[in-house]
């Protein structure tokens, strides 16, 4: 305790010494004084008193010096002299300063963004319980692809049987519905779970509780803390209100944890329910009854002191049994578990490889900066020699001269470290920003936790360290008469081919290769816009219902969807709505393999075709060009069913032939060819037109009900946007509590879809700007190093009649053939490469002409403009000076 | 050093507790006499020490320090204990007793051994 006291009161003695220090004097002046006084009165004539004082006191400068050394921390004063000192020293020298903290921030920053998706998918445990004892089971088939969710019987008998684990529950893992409460009703995902899920879990609640084992069909609900901040305002006082999922009520019971979305850490749900009351929830409830039917997913909590090879072996032997009970279903049934929240076994492999890859890729541009900044210090450390050899020959130990340049080094590692978790940061979120065109919600935030600052923290002191340890050493071992006279303590080698120059001629080649495909991706960007997608994306509103979450029947459904269409229509600036289970571009929604049928001469088939559910008048409201035959309008829902497909379905199936009144098989429904529209993209952007069958929407809604809903398309002739409030206000007029969804403009929607194409050209936007910062910084550091190296040859001639013009040129030539290597080695590997990536491109060739020969004149400048300021320096040596150091 | 003996690392500080609490707020010169006076002059002390030493006290609160007039008149700093030195003179003599004992144990001829 008193020695902490004292070393606050040390630590607070750095501060005001001089203040001190005077007052430290006067004492001692007091005690010569009073000493002298004694031996005057013993005595001693005045000048004998003094000298015998000042003896006993053992020298005055000593005594100061053991007090002072006492009142403050000295090696701590000594640090904060070196700091002051680098801090001088970086300031001096800033642009170097900047381009190094630029060039290690820029590293770290790509380290620090690839370290948050890792810590997302690997590192972060699922905010359950104790994570390592939660696991998350899987079945799988022998022969099959693993893996397989459960059947719930299947799920009963491990629950009653298992005696490795402490529990079992199991959750089905999407369902939609619609929530009312204050407020416009809304469409939100939750999942449904058995009653044990949130004790075995252990999930902490912000407040209330999960539910209570045992009570399978309760009506409560737990809320995520998204959608109670969301929707109920954070309200304190939830637990025991009553809410409305899908016109059902339910007590809320508890909100869970805000890092709570799902157990698999990928899907983002926002409410929890019983199992046993997903029936009135969803419109096609899965059968709880069949041992075939797979859709529960399962996690077990293990007991105490049982490991996970104890329960493997357990879980092995029970599948043995099932599969002899039960050997229709269960013939071949293995269990197989990972950790709870940690990725799916299936995706694993890749998902690891893939993160491993940019890892490596991103630890390669930090080494790479790291070698930038090496030399950039190297140069320095060139022109300080004689600074530190003065110092050496006045007595600072070597030690101390490389604890300096460590330092120095280190606040530059600091800065690059802050400078990184601020580009980090950026990125994280605009990463997370990506809006995936995926139909399903998906949690992919990535955030800047403890684990990734520490990760930086860790990364820029070490490259502090490493980046100082190479200048540290040589600037500190100077051949001292050498440097003292001036000349280069380091010299000897006069290489022509350095490492150096080999490395730069290697960032600025890679910066050649990034940049074109930069540049290809960008143009692939810039034509996927012209891409035909095959109907008008102007004046277009989306938005979608899904009548059935509410409890409608099919017919109702139909009815609500058709009178919807005819109050929207009657609003003043539409021109029409039809309504489709989902719009074009959609990622990918229903699909069958179709088969002629009932034609004698034609037995072909095909393996996918994408199915989109239409209404009389949709072909003219999405703007898709009718070709042949009829559009919908004289079908009746419980008729023979017909449909009109595109021409890409024609030509797979009915080359040559008419295909109108032909008849398919797909799906187990028979249609009747009735007309023939044009190709759009109904997937995604990038993909080569696929077959597209419409069918009508009033003869699919009961046999096929849409997961995702039902999309009304407006056309309206002003802006869509103006008129999106009247349009939800005719869905309210209709039903109040119905949920609005998805409402975007066709243009907003079709943005989405260029998701690909983005995300490239962000990307390679992101590296190819890295790519060419670093060149640049490289070729700087480069040619400062060469120009302070040959200081005195410049001075020489100079001295012997050189123009600063002709030195300037020197050095800028010396740049350039390095760049022109480099071009001419880059070039070359960007050509082959962009073949490679032509998969990825929209609209352009791969050796698009423009993008090859606009970057390497583009490079050309850039280095040029790094090489210029060395230059202007080499062109600046007074020749005087540079020579009097003979 | 001749028959005068240094005053070893620690010890010090006790000496100084102590004259402090004999003889009330004391100057650092008048505390190096009194110490030596009170060794019966067997210590010389080297007065420099004292005053990193009186330096360490007063971090750890052991002592205070303000400033004053001296018997002849001359301005000096004046020591004085604080309620936590005595508590830590008391602590100090005690361990400080209990290690002489046990050492005059090992020193003293073995007549019972």
């Amino acid at each position: 305790m008193r020695t902490l006291r004292a070393l606050a009161v040390r630590f607070r003695g750095i501060l005001g010494s001089r203040r001190r220090d005077a007052d430290f004097a006067s004492e001692m002046e007091s005690h010569i004084a009073l000493h002298t006084d004694a031996g005057i009165r013993n005595g001693l004539d005045p000048a004998e008193a003094r000298r015998q004082a000042l003896i006993r006191l053992g020298g005055v400068e000593q005594t100061r010096q053991a007090w002072r050394e006492r009142r403050t921390l000295p090696w701590l004063e000594s640090l904060g002299r070196d700091a002051t000192y680098a801090l001088r020293a970086l300031r001096k020298h800033r642009g170097a300063t900047a381009m190094a903290i630029l060039s290690i921030g820029l590293g770290i920053g790509a380290n620090g963004t690839i370290f948050s998706m890792v810590n997302r998918f690997v590192l972060r445990p699922a905010p359950m319980g104790q994570p390592t004892t939660l696991l998350a089971l899987h079945t799988s088939q022998a022969g099959d692809e693993c893996c397989n969710s459960f059947p719930y019987p299947l799920y009963a008998d491990l629950r009653d049987q298992a005696k490795s684990f402490s529990g079992v529950a199991a959750y089905h893992d999407l369902i939609p519905a619609s929530i009312a409460g204050n407020g416009e009703p809304e469409r939100v995902y939750g999942q449904a779970v058995t009653s044990n899920f949130f004790a075995i879990t252990e999930l902490p609640m912000v407040l209330g509780r999960g539910f209570i084992a045992g009570q399978e069909n309760a009506q409560e609900v737990v809320l995520g803390a998204r959608l109670w901040h969301r929707r109920f305002n954070a309200d304190p006082a939830i637990a025991g209100k009553s809410i409305t999922l899908s016109g059902h009520a339910y007590t809320v019971v508890g909100v869970v944890t805000p890092a709570f979305h799902s157990v698999d850490q990928i899907l983002d749900a926002q409410f929890w329910v019983p199992l046993g009351t997903m029936g009135e929830l969803t419109a096609n409830p899965p059968d709880t009854a069949g041992r075939d039917n797979h859709w529960l997913q399962v996690v077990a909590r293990l007991k105490t002191g049982v490991t996970r090879d104890q329960a493997a072996a357990e879980l092995g032997l029970l599948a043995e049994q099932f599969a002899e009970s039960y050997p229709k279903t269960d013939k071949g049934l293995r269990f197989v578990f990972e950790q709870a929240g940690a990725l799916p076994p299936r995706d694993r492999g890749t998902f690891l490889m893939f993160l491993t890859a940019l890892s490596i890729v991103v630890l390669l541009v930090l080494s790479i900066a790291g070698a930038n900044v090496t030399n950039l210090l190297s140069a320095q450390a060139a022109s300080r020699q004689r600074d530190m050899a003065v110092r050496l020959a006045l007595g600072a130990t070597r030690a101390r001269l490389r604890r300096q340049m460590l330092v120095e080094s280190l606040f530059l590692g600091l800065g690059g470290g802050l400078l990184g978790v601020v580009l980090s940061l950026w990125s994280t979120h605009a990463l997370s920003l990506l809006h995936l065109p995926a139909p399903v919600p998906i949690d992919l935030t990535l955030r800047v936790d403890w684990r990734v600052l520490l990760y930086s923290f860790a990364l820029s002191v070490a490259s502090g360290v490493l980046l100082g340890l190479v200048p540290a050493w040589a600037a500190s071992n100077p051949r001292l008469a050498n440097a003292l006279k001036g000349e280069d303590p380091l010299a000897g080698r006069g290489r022509r081919f350095s490492l150096r120059n080999v490395l730069v001629v290697a960032q600025v080649a890679m910066s050649v290769v990034l940049l074109s495909l930069t540049g290809l991706f960008l143009r692939s960007l810039q034509s996927a816009t012209d891409i035909d997608v095959g109907f008008r994306t102007h004046n277009l509103l989306l938005l979608a219902v899904d009548p059935r979450i509410h409890g409608y029947s099919p017919e109702r459904t139909v009815d609500f969807l058709t009178q919807l269409q005819q109050r929207v229509a009657g609003l003043p600036g539409v021109q029409s709505a039809v309504a489709t289970d989902a719009p074009p571009l959609n990622g990918g929604n229903r699909s069958d393999g179709f088969a002629v049928t009932g034609n004698p001469g034609n037995k072909k088939s095909n393996d996918s075709t994408d199915l989109l559910m239409a209404t009389p008048g949709y072909f003219e409201t999405v703007g898709t060009p009718r070709i042949a035959g009829a559009d919908f309008g004289a079908e009746t829902a419980n008729g023979p069913a017909v449909a009109v497909v595109n021409q890409a379905f024609v030509n797979s199936l009915f080359a040559g032939e008419n295909p109108i009144g032909q008849q398919v098989t797909g799906g187990g429904v028979t249609y009747r060819i009735i007309g023939v529209a044009g190709n759009v993209k109904s997937r995604t952007l990038g993909e080569n037109t696929r077959p597209v069958l419409y069918r009508s929407l009033k003869q699919s809604v009961g046999g096929d009900p849409s997961f995702l809903g039902y999309t009304l398309i407006v056309r309206t002739f002003g802006d869509p946007t103006a008129i999106a409030e009247s349009v939800r206000r005719e869905v309210h007029a209709l039903d109040p509590a119905m949920a609005i969804y998805n409402e975007e403009t066709m243009e907003e929607h079709v943005r989405t879809a260029f998701f690909l194409p983005r995300l490239a050209a962000t990307l390679f936007g992101t590296f190819g700007a890295m790519g060419l910062v670093l060149a640049a910084v490289g070729l700087y550091g480069v040619m400062s190093f060469s120009v302070s190296r040959r200081v005195r040859e410049i001075g020489i001639r100079m001295a012997l009649g050189a123009k600063p013009g002709s030195v300037e040129r020197l050095v800028l030539r010396q740049g350039l053939v390095l760049t022109l290597i480099a071009i001419a080695l880059g070039w070359p590997a960007a050509w082959m490469l962009a073949k490679m990536a032509s998969s990825f491109l929209y609209g352009i060739q791969p050796h698009d002409a423009l993008t090859f020969s606009l970057v390497p004149p583009f490079l050309a400048l850039v280095a040029l403009a790094a090489c210029y300021f060395p230059a202007r320096r080499a062109a600046s040596v007074e020749p005087m000076q540079a020579l009097r150091t003979e | 050093m001749g028959d005068k003996t240094d005053v070893w690392q620690g010890t010090l500080a006790l000496m100084v507790l102590r004259t402090l609490e004999s003889m009330g707020p004391q100057h650092g010169y008048g505390l190096a006499r009194r110490i030596e006076q009170t060794s019966g002059d067997l210590l010389q002390l080297n007065y420099g020490t004292l005053y990193p030493a009186l330096l360490k006290l007063e971090q750890e609160g052991y002592i205070k320090s303000s400033w004053g007039t001296s018997e002849n008149n001359r301005k000096a700093k004046f020591y004085d204990l604080t309620k936590a030195g005595h508590r830590q003179l008391k602590r100090a003599a005690a361990e400080w007793e209990q290690t002489t004992a046990i050492l005059a144990r090992f020193l003293t001829p073995a007549e019972e051994a």
